[in-house]
């Protein structure tokens, strides 16, 4: 049996607020075998920056994990104290975030910064950390580390950020990286780059929660794929399978709305509508706003995640079936 | 750096010489002769004719103008025609009044503004930060003198803790430091509370939280210092501002300081007098801005480099 390193079982955050009860992550499962590259796909506000956030233990209040449970290494993560959660994080599971540019302290030396987190978790002396920040800046291709580590933020390029917080991220060795959108700041060849460091680590050991709402992204790196619509999983499977043939409606339509090059097409397809409301989701399927065919069972009853094929599971009623189209 | 140092000091040198320049000019474009009201109504033209030509008073503008400035370069700024003694000291004993009363006041605010501020961030919309905020409020909308009575009337006359009045000791000074330092104080608690509160929202504390920081540490080795920016450019215009004179609370706590002097010189049409306590002010205020320049780009990296 393969070994996971992060397996995540029903996980629900609610958030309290004025209007009622909000959940952006209801009822996520989701494992990462170890040394495989696993992402997360989905729209603005589906929920899978929350889920990050959630397996990080950094919810932002009035937001509680509500249920579920991780497990990292088999080790339960949720009941942990606060104390015990800090060990971990930036040691064991450590997060590189969207914003390259915002995500470093400006009065701070980058190399410092990277520092701080070796000291924190290994306790050892300033020379040593920074020998150690040293040889992580070079395996993430830094050029010059000597003279970037005397730099400040606001003298590195948005790439080199970006490395400098995969660095600070990879540097105590962690057993998973959580990549929030690392890419989506980044122009296109400096994306290349980084994409290929991911998959170094992943090389080392390091298994990766990618989340993206870049399909290209996705299909480059990953091993397994989630998708997420308004807080729930609708569709998972293995990369090639889920490029190969989707079956929610969702999952379609997110990728008929890409722009291909190939073959002349004149506009871009849409998935019509917006994102529900999730102070007023449906009772039923969330995504019956939007779907071309939904049969009346649809509107009462919340579809189930259910296996079409071993390793594809799919939350549509119609899944499997044809004229689900 | 260097060359914007350089520059802001000239700048300075601009601005100083501009304010002698038009305080200069005031002085004597102002309707009525300051050897009347020195002399009383009952003085004869004879003598204040006289007088007028003894101070120089009846040359050409210019003329009085380049021999004040020259005078003033060597560090002679007249003698106060109400005083009788050299305007150059003073201002040099009222100086040190004010500097005292300043630093003190300056202490005990931003400590204390400090303090507040950060109890109020951490503590947000909790009992703590309400407690806190009330009282820089009150610190804020209480007008000075009223703050410095009722300090002097319970610490000083009931509790017979300090003096009432009077800078024989350093005691002397603590009631008019909190009376006057209450409100900047106020000023600095909320600055700090409302700065670290957008700091904290940063994408830069989330990265600290993700290394495994904990909330102290984060608060301390990556929110304070970039929430600090901000209050320090309120710091400064403080410290200014509380150098340049405080006429309420010396008045209050019977203090000779620079406040008290420039009334002084005010209410008796002392021409020099006026100029010098003008001229301190001013060189005090552009020297703390410049100096508040400095600090923050020796805190803020990206300021040093644009330099």
């Amino acid at each position: 049996m393969e070994h996971n390193t992060l397996e995540v079982r029903g996980l629900t955050v609610c958030f309290q607020t004025a209007k009622g009860a909000v959940r952006p992550v209801d009822d996520v499962s989701l494992k990462i075998p170890q040394g495989s590259i696993v992402g997360v796909v989905g729209e603005s506000g589906c929920g899978k920056s929350m889920t990050a956030r959630a397996v990080m233990g950094l919810v932002r209040s009035p937001g509680k994990i509500t249920g579920g449970s991780v497990t990292l290494d088999g080790r339960e993560l949720t009941s942990l104290p606060e104390k015990e959660r800090r060990k971990l994080r930036g040691a064991e599971i450590s997060m590189i975030f969207q914003e390259p540019m915002s995500s470093l302290n400006p009065v701070m030396k980058v190399g410092r910064q990277v520092a701080e987190a070796v000291r924190l978790h290994t306790g050892c002396s300033r020379a040593e950390a920074r020998a150690k920040t040293l040889a992580i800046f070079r395996e993430v291709e830094i050029p010059e580390p000597e003279a970037r580590y005397d730099c400040y933020p606001h003298e590195l390029s948005g790439g080199l950020r970006q490395r400098v917080l995969i660095a600070m991220a990879a540097v105590c060795r962690p057993k998973l990286l959580i990549a929030d959108e690392p890419t989506t700041a980044l122009d296109v060849t400096v994306e290349a780059q980084i994409l290929k460091l991911l998959e170094r680590l992943r090389d080392a050991g390091v298994s990766v929660l990618l989340i993206s709402h870049d399909l290209g992204v996705i299909a480059r790196v990953c091993d397994y794929v989630y998708v997420m619509y308004a807080g729930r999983i609708v569709e998972q499977a293995g990369t090639g399978v889920i490029f190969d043939r989707p079956q929610h409606p969702y999952t379609r339509g997110l990728f008929r709305s890409v722009a291909s090059l190939r073959e002349g097409a004149e506009t871009l397809e849409t998935i019509p509508g917006v994102v529900p409301n999730l102070l007023r989701l449906p009772a039923g399927c969330s995504f019956l706003m939007r779907c071309p065919s939904c049969p009346a069972r649809c509107e009462n009853e919340i579809p189930p995640l259910a296996e079409t094929e071993p390793g594809h599971a799919v939350r549509c009623f119609l899944a499997g079936k044809e004229g689900a189209t | 750096m260097r060359r914007s140092i350089a520059q802001r000091f000239l700048q300075a040198l601009i601005v100083l010489v501009g304010v002698v320049l038009l305080t200069f000019v005031m002085l004597r474009v102002v309707p009525g002769n300051p050897i009347e009201t020195m002399m009383g109504e009952h003085a004869d033209a004879a003598t204040v004719a006289r007088m007028t030509a003894e101070l120089g008073l009846d040359q050409p503008m210019h003329r009085q103008f380049l021999r004040y400035l020259s005078s003033a370069l060597r560090g002679d700024f007249g003698t106060s025609y109400s005083l009788g003694k050299p305007v150059s000291l003073l201002l040099k004993s009222a100086f040190r009044n004010t500097l005292y009363l300043a630093l003190f006041a300056a202490l005990f605010a931003w400590i204390l503004g400090v303090a507040c501020g950060l109890v109020c961030a951490v503590s947000k919309n909790r009992l703590p930060d309400r407690l806190f905020l009330g009282f820089s409020l009150l610190g804020i909308s209480l007008p000075v003198f009223m703050a410095a009575m009722f300090l002097q009337y319970v610490l000083a006359f009931k509790l017979k803790w300090f003096p009432i009045s009077g800078t024989d000791s350093w005691r002397g000074f603590v009631l008019p430091a909190a009376a006057l330092g209450w409100n900047s104080a106020g000023q600095v608690a909320q600055m700090t509370r409302t700065s670290l509160l957008e700091t904290l929202q940063e994408d830069y504390i989330e990265t600290a939280r993700a290394k495994g920081l904990g909330r102290f540490g984060v608060l301390v080795r990556h929110a304070l210092r970039n929430a600090m920016l901000p209050v320090l450019t309120l710091m400064a215009i403080q410290f200014s501002g509380l150098l340049s004179g405080a006429v309420i609370t010396e008045t209050v706590f019977s203090i000779n300081g620079v406040g008290r002097l420039m009334v002084q010189a005010i209410s008796g049409r002392d021409i020099p007098l006026l100029q010098g306590t003008s001229l301190l002010a001013t060189s005090v205020v552009i020297l703390g801005s410049l100096l508040a320049d400095c600090l923050y780009s020796v805190l803020d990296p990206r300021i040093r480099k644009e330099g």
